[in-house]
């Protein structure tokens, strides 16, 4: 086989005319690599937003087989103000809504709610189940997106309506906002009562938003600094029932009360430990005082501090692993942070005035106090290495701040001096929102229980 | 190559020592530069200078700067002139019986009636007067000040142009290296043929208007949510925006949630321009709100 090979005669170009032809070639390529505008999607980036309250619309319950058909509203306005007074949300008043909810489980008219401007809508029910019990269940929508959020039901005994709307609320704050809520909590305070001169103090725990309150001592003994247990219904407190004061144990519900620990001094500021096994306080001997730590079981103490100084008002931080307390070791009143097991305290605080009433917030990421500069007290937070102080409210005379449990909102007391007496206050994280709590009488020492479901 | 080498190091020497001879120096003299503040501002910045603010009061056109302002004249009419070379001639020849009566220049004639000698040199005085006020008549002309003499009726080219210009008539005669930084009415804005920087503004200021990001986060990094939307020409949304970034966290769904809600409640996103829906038609938006969280 006769290999044949293909030859192509190329026209004969003199050298000028390659040149020309190959620069031409090569301009014609460049010109197609030129850069064509993209039809490539546009991108924008957004770094400012407007804070501003979540407008929700909330029609009335409905109720089914309720036998007081009021219960359904009361529901409704127990939501409306929970998510009001956490300053994150605006109810819009009901009469405007235009379209009427009947039934919970069809899809609503997402234009009769976007009319009225309204972000998010909640709709829900309440029945009577038939073992007796009270059935509640709620639905979410997010309006201008014309989507269903969440939606839960829930089975209780019929008097714990309001704890009902109390979970409801939490449920729908941390699907809008993202954190928990706190709403499902109660409040343990001291309730002061009769003339200045001869107050009498008693223990009161109350519903987060004021209602079912309960006195748990006479007011026959003075009693301070009441404070939660995490993890059982118990309080633990300062009496200064038979002369001096001691720490005191109370379980919620059964009533009984137990003096912790048989110490030869005093005993202040008592609280708990995350876990709930022990308690830590401050034990003053011979005009100095230093911060034990109790285990409630086997009843064995621990001295975490021994110095000179006057070292009290201890919290824990939420791991447990350490702790923060007020010492004046270096002069002034400030706040150091320890480990849990004793060792060496870093001081945090170094501005001007005093510094009292450390708390740790239950998100770890703050450590709320108490300031004192130039005759004005100050409640404040600080971030645990020291860094980010930041005052929330300042006046005479703010005292004792205690977190909620989601590390959003803090409560203090306020004692205006004079013959008033002291009122408890709320205020957001970010220093706005500042509302006063409704207490039958003058409150002070408020603590926040944790949440109760 | 002895030779070659002795007439190179010559040549080289002779050069090098003409080189140092002929460079040795004046100092080069620079004028003395008058100094000109600048500022240098971002694109950003420069569309918000220049946005207008459909608020602000009516200023008043800068008129172009003149250094002495000649009488008056009534605009020139052409065909004036062509009739009265005419005029001229006839009066030469022959007085002309009655003047035609002109609406627009009665005075110009009225002068050349009775002295129509004096006409030519003022009428060339007058061709040379009108070259003068022609820019400044291009200015006036398009702002419609009522002048006593009116024009309306009579075909003027130069009327034309002004009509065929597309510039705004309040620029300035001086345009293009002023900035026009007080807020006016009217003021105009830079619009080229790409989707420009105020409109990319005017959205992402719509947007972060209507977006509340939960506050008090944590991480903040987890708030991050991008979303992709596709427009229709008239601005309103194609179909349900895809969210790019994902999570499951609480926080997370939140912050998604009140990103989607701020580009629903944003319809119809009528600042961008139709004749640019290509570029705008499919936008992808990253809502970071870092920078509000601050410790």
């Amino acid at each position: 086989m006769t290999k044949r090979s293909v030859t192509i005669e190329l026209p004969h170009l003199s050298r000028r005319r390659m040149l020309l032809l190959g620069s031409a070639v090569a301009a014609g390529s460049l010109a197609g690599l030129a850069p064509r505008p993209a039809s490539a999607v546009l991108k924008l980036d957004v770094t400012q937003g407007n804070i501003q309250p979540i407008s929700i619309a909330l029609p009335d319950f409905t109720g089914l087989g309720l036998p007081d058909p009021a219960t359904s509203r009361a529901v409704t306005q127990i939501i409306a103000a929970n998510l009001q007074r956490s300053g994150l949300f605006a109810p819009i008043n009901q009469a405007a809504y235009i379209e009427k909810i009947s039934n919970i489980d069809a899809t609503p008219r997402f234009p009769d709610w976007r009319q009225i401007n309204a972000q998010a809508l909640v709709t829900g029910r309440l029945s009577r189940l038939q073992d007796g019990r009270l059935g509640g269940e709620f639905r979410l929508w997010d309006v201008f997106a014309g989507q269903y959020l969440d939606g839960k039901q829930y089975q209780t005994p019929f008097d714990n309506w309001r704890r009902v709307a109390h979970i409801i609320s939490d449920a729908i704050y941390e699907r809008l906002t993202g954190d928990k809520g706190y709403f499902d909590t109660r409040i343990v305070f001291v309730d002061e009562s009769g003339p200045k001169e001869r107050r009498v103090k008693r223990l009161a725990l109350m519903d987060q938003d004021g209602a079912n309150i309960r006195y748990l001592t006479r007011g026959d003994e003075l009693v301070l600094t009441p404070r939660f247990s995490p993890s059982t219904q118990e309080i633990t407190y300062m009496s200064y029932g038979q002369g001096h004061p001691r720490v005191v144990l109370l379980n919620i519900e059964t009533g009984q009360r137990e003096i912790v620990g048989n110490f030869p001094g005093m005993t202040f500021s008592p609280r708990f430990s995350p876990d709930g096994q022990r308690v830590i306080m401050s034990l003053q001997q011979a005009g100095n005082s230093n911060i034990f730590t109790m285990d409630l079981r086997s009843r064995a103490t621990t001295r975490l501090t021994d110095t000179s100084a006057i070292d009290t008002a201890p919290s824990y931080a939420p791991d447990g692993a350490r702790i923060c307390f007020e010492s004046d070791r270096g002069g002034k009143q400030q706040i150091y942070v320890m480990g849990a097991q004793g060792g060496a305290a870093q001081r945090i605080t170094f501005g001007e005035g005093t510094y009292s009433t450390p708390v740790w917030s239950p998100r770890g990421d703050y450590i709320a106090f108490t300031k004192q500069s130039q005759g004005r007290f100050a409640i404040g937070i600080i971030k645990p290495d020291g860094s980010g102080e930041r005052i929330l409210t300042e006046g005479y005379h703010n005292e004792g701040p205690t977190w909620a449990p989601n590390g959003r909102v803090l409560m203090f007391f306020r004692d205006p001096g004079g013959s008033a007496g002291p009122t408890l206050y709320t205020v957001d994280v970010t220093g706005r929102n500042e509302q006063r709590t409704p207490t039958p009488s003058y409150a002070s020492d408020p603590a926040w229980s944790p949440l109760l479901t | 190559m002895r030779t070659g080498i002795t007439i190179s190091t010559v040549g080289h020497a002779a050069a090098l020592l003409w080189g140092v001879l002929t460079f040795a120096t004046t100092p080069y003299k620079s004028d003395t530069l008058e100094a000109m503040p600048i500022d240098v501002i971002s694109a950003k910045d420069f569309s918000q200078l220049t946005a207008g603010s459909k608020n602000a009061p009516k200023v008043e056109a800068a008129k172009p700067l003149v250094e002495k302002t000649g009488p008056a004249k009534p605009p020139e009419d052409p065909s004036a002139k062509v009739v009265d070379t005419k005029e001229i001639k006839a009066a030469t020849d022959a007085p002309p019986p009655v003047p035609e009566p002109k609406p627009k220049t009665p005075a110009p004639t009225e002068k050349k009636q009775s002295e129509p000698k004096r006409d030519l040199i003022a009428d060339a005085l007058k061709k040379e007067d009108t070259k003068k006020p022609e820019p400044k008549k291009e200015a006036k002309a398009p702002t419609p000040p009522k002048k006593p003499v009116q024009e309306q009726p009579k075909f003027d080219p130069r009327k034309v142009e002004a009509l065929l210009d597309k510039r705004a008539p309040q620029r300035l005669a001086a345009t293009g290296d002023m900035i026009n930084s007080t807020l006016s009415l009217g003021a105009p804005s830079g619009m080229a043929a790409q989707l420009s920087q105020s409109e990319l503004d005017a959205l992402r200021a719509r947007l972060a208007q209507l977006w509340s990001p939960p506050a008090g986060a944590k991480t903040p990094e987890e708030l991050i949510v991008a979303i992709r939307m596709k427009l229709n020409p008239d601005g309103t949304l194609a179909g349900p925006p895809i969210v790019l970034t994902s999570g499951k966290t609480q926080l997370f769904m939140a912050s998604r949630d009140s990103a989607m809600r701020a580009v629903f409640r944003g319809q119809p996103f009528d600042m961008l321009r139709p004749e640019h829906y290509e570029q705008w038609k499919d936008i992808e938006i990253t809502f970071d709100p870092r920078d509000m969280i601050r410790g």
